[in-house]
């Protein structure tokens, strides 16, 4: 049960975490992600922790509730308060740095274990502008992420490569998750209790559309 | 009335002694006190045997229809407030017949027996709200929505002793049946609706939440407990600066503390607002001076999680919020599900839960400093040092930094008296030189005055640069002299 998809109105609600070891720029993405900057001189934000996108995929209204954490290593303890019910995460790593992609190792096991194939993961590899003093090849992280069924991607916040794609490609696979779920859902006759309901609106396949919950 | 000066001690006097203020308020003819509540012995004992009755119905009530052992230990616990609460369920089910609340006022107060309470001005201030939240509203959906929550609250005062993981079911279910129910609902579905079906979930929540808080808050004594305990660890923990949680703080900066300070009180706040909205509304205050005090420490750059989780861990060492822990299990029980886990108070609220966790957690190593340091600092054996690093939020660098400065301005202003005083010492040597060259010619014009005045003035001049203090009382002499003469 996906519980934590919530609908307003045919708006698709994900949380998104970002995991990731301290000052390998998982803020940095966001923001230029969100409000397309890069030097923090000029962004409005009072705030890089919490934000907000609205996205429209092929017709499917969706809002990212994008939650960062907090990467030192005391908090890591912390982190299933953080990505408990979470449809996303984004787990950072500076392509500099080899013991922030074991971090980030570690962090998939452990999503892995608590929240099981529910949730989407995306590893990204940060500071592609920094290829000179790259640590981890690319190949590695690609055949890593196969291994555990996620995707690689990656990018560069200081010059805008990269970013949106990355988001897009992990809106859609929440999509895809929360129609799938949606759907088994359905047939398995959920009882009464704190399922929400998820309101889809699809364009491209004829599914019965405009599902309200149960009883 | 006369005008005299203690017309108004006499009238209160006067109040005080008038014989109906003492008889009994049963109008029984006898005396009353104060400690019965103006009842007399007899009326007394007799509301109290009614009072014990009504109690004792109530928890036997409780055990034989849901047989929990569990209660029964804690109604021993409760006995204190249940009187509050018994006489809260007849106030509701005296309601439900009429539909205006000035009836229901009038009711009231015409069904006067002894101890009998008015609903609490909270509770009065939220149906006051919700009332007119519904009347803006097409006038069935509304009574359907009204007639639905007084029922749910009815319920939830009627199950008050059972576990509260099951009382936390039985308000998310009215929650989950109240949406659906909205959702089908074809007037609002209406597009011309002026309030979405979420809009009216929050106003309903609000006010099942209120209405019922003296039976859903820290209903569990343990917890009580627990709250404690932890704000004794916590005062324990009063060594533990933002230094030790390296916090990026700027604590020099006094727009910085006068934000720690908000951030501070709103987090104490939270214990005193009902509604879950009131009280993830102050945790959202508190976040963002959090991150208005980062923003100041550091030249305007938004901050992130890395930052603002210490901040908060360290609001939480320095606030001290009561029952903290109360507070959060009663919002993840009975707030609207989207409240704690999407949104901006979904976020603060996971940070909170995280914050506490870590200062319940808290050791050497998650402060990374030795066992034996972190113990010593804690049983209050030894007290940190200050370094740089740790000494950014005392209290006494605040005015130790005032002292530096007025010690600074009294060392400008000391030197520029020097100055002063040189400048003062030349001008009279200069002078004291004019008035002796005036007096010389004086006295080689007038020779035949007195010799006295010549025969000192040549060792004068020379004596007087090299001892200059003595100058001012020769020269002053030699003009008195002089003045004299003239």
């Amino acid at each position: 049960m996906n519980s934590a998809t919530t609908s307003a109105g045919d708006v698709l609600r994900f949380k998104v975490v970002l995991l990731g070891e301290g000052a390998v720029g998982k803020t940095s993405l966001v923001l230029r992600y969100v409000e397309n900057k890069f030097n923090p001189k000029h962004l409005s934000t009072l705030q890089a922790s919490f934000m907000t996108k609205k996205l429209n995929v092929a017709g499917t209204r969706v809002e990212l509730n994008i939650w960062d954490t907090a990467g030192q290593e005391r908090f890591h303890a912390l982190g299933p308060i953080y990505y408990r019910d979470s449809q996303g995460a984004l787990l950072v790593y500076d392509i500099t740095d080899e013991d922030s992609f074991f971090k980030v190792k570690n962090w998939v096991k452990e999503l892995r274990r608590m929240l099981g194939e529910t949730v989407v993961l995306i590893i990204v590899g940060n500071k592609t502008d920094l290829n000179k003093d790259r640590r981890v090849a690319l190949n590695t992280a690609m055949e890593y992420a196969s291994s555990v069924n996620a995707v690689h991607f990656e990018c560069s916040a200081k010059t805008n490569v990269g970013i949106e794609e990355i988001f897009l490609d992990l809106t859609k696979r929440m999509i895809e998750r929360a129609k799938s779920s949606e759907s088994g859902n359905k047939s398995s006759a959920s009882g009464p209790g704190r399922n929400r309901n998820i309101l889809v609106v699809d364009d491209n396949q004829l599914r019965p559309e405009t599902k309200k919950g149960c009883c | 009335m006369s005008a005299e000066a203690g017309s108004e001690g006499d009238k209160r006097i006067r109040v005080q002694i008038s014989e109906q203020d003492f008889l009994c308020k049963n109008g029984c003819g006898y005396y009353g006190t104060p400690q019965s509540k103006g009842l007399c012995s007899q009326c007394w004992r007799v509301s109290e045997m009614q009072e014990k009755r009504k109690q004792d119905y109530a928890k036997n009530r409780s055990l034989l229809s849901f047989e929990k052992f569990e209660a029964r230990k804690q109604t021993t616990d409760r006995r204190a407030s249940a009187t509050f609460r018994s006489l809260l369920r007849k106030d509701s089910s005296n309601q439900q017949g009429s539909p205006s609340p000035v009836a229901r006022q009038q009711q009231h107060r015409q069904d006067q027996t002894p101890r009998s309470r008015q609903l609490s001005g909270e509770s009065q201030q939220a149906r006051e709200k919700f009332l007119s939240f519904l009347h803006g509203m097409p006038k069935s959906l509304a009574h359907d929505i009204s007639r639905q929550t007084q029922h749910a609250i009815d319920n939830i005062l009627a199950h008050q002793h059972i576990e509260i993981d099951e009382l936390s079911e039985l308000v998310q279910n009215f929650y989950q049946v109240m949406t659906d129910r909205l959702n089908k609902h074809p007037l609002m579905n209406d597009i011309n609706a002026k309030v979405s079906p979420e809009e009216v979930m929050q106003e309903v929540e609000q006010y099942v939440c209120v209405r019922t808080y003296p039976v859903l808050f820290c209903a569990k004594t343990d917890e009580e407990v627990a709250d404690l305990s932890l704000q004794d660890r916590i005062r324990s923990l009063h060594w533990v600066t933002a230094g030790f949680l390296e916090t990026n703080l700027d604590y020099s900066n006094e727009k910085v503390r006068d934000r720690m300070d908000d951030a501070i009180t709103e987090i104490i706040d939270i214990n005193s607002r009902r509604g879950t909205a009131d009280k993830l509304e102050c945790l959202i205050r508190c976040s963002k001076s959090i991150f208005e005090a980062l923003k100041d420490s550091r030249s305007g750059a938004p901050a992130s999680a890395d930052e603002f989780l210490p901040v908060l861990i360290f609001v939480i060492l320095k606030g001290n919020p009561p029952l903290i822990q109360s507070n959060l299990k009663f919002i993840s029980r009975f707030a609207l599900p989207t409240r704690v886990m999407s949104g901006e108070s979904g976020y603060y609220f996971t940070n909170l839960s995280c914050a506490l966790q870590f200062v319940q957690n808290m050791n050497a190593d998650s402060l990374r400093m030795p066992k034996e340091e972190f113990e010593a600092y804690t049983s209050g054996n030894q007290v940190p040092p200050l370094t740089e690093s740790n000494c950014g939020c005392n209290q006494a660098i605040k005015s130790m930094e005032n002292s530096a400065k007025q010690l600074a301005e009294l060392i400008e202003k000391q030197k520029t008296m020097a100055v002063n005083i040189d400048e003062f010492r030349e001008r009279i040597t200069k002078e004291t030189d004019e008035f002796m060259t005036e007096v010389r010619s004086f006295t080689r014009n007038y020779p035949s005055v007195d010799l006295s005045i010549p025969k000192s003035q040549p060792s004068s001049p020379e004596a007087n640069r090299d001892f200059s203090v003595t100058v001012p009382t020769v020269t002053e002499a030699a003009v008195k002299a002089e003045e004299n003469d003239v």
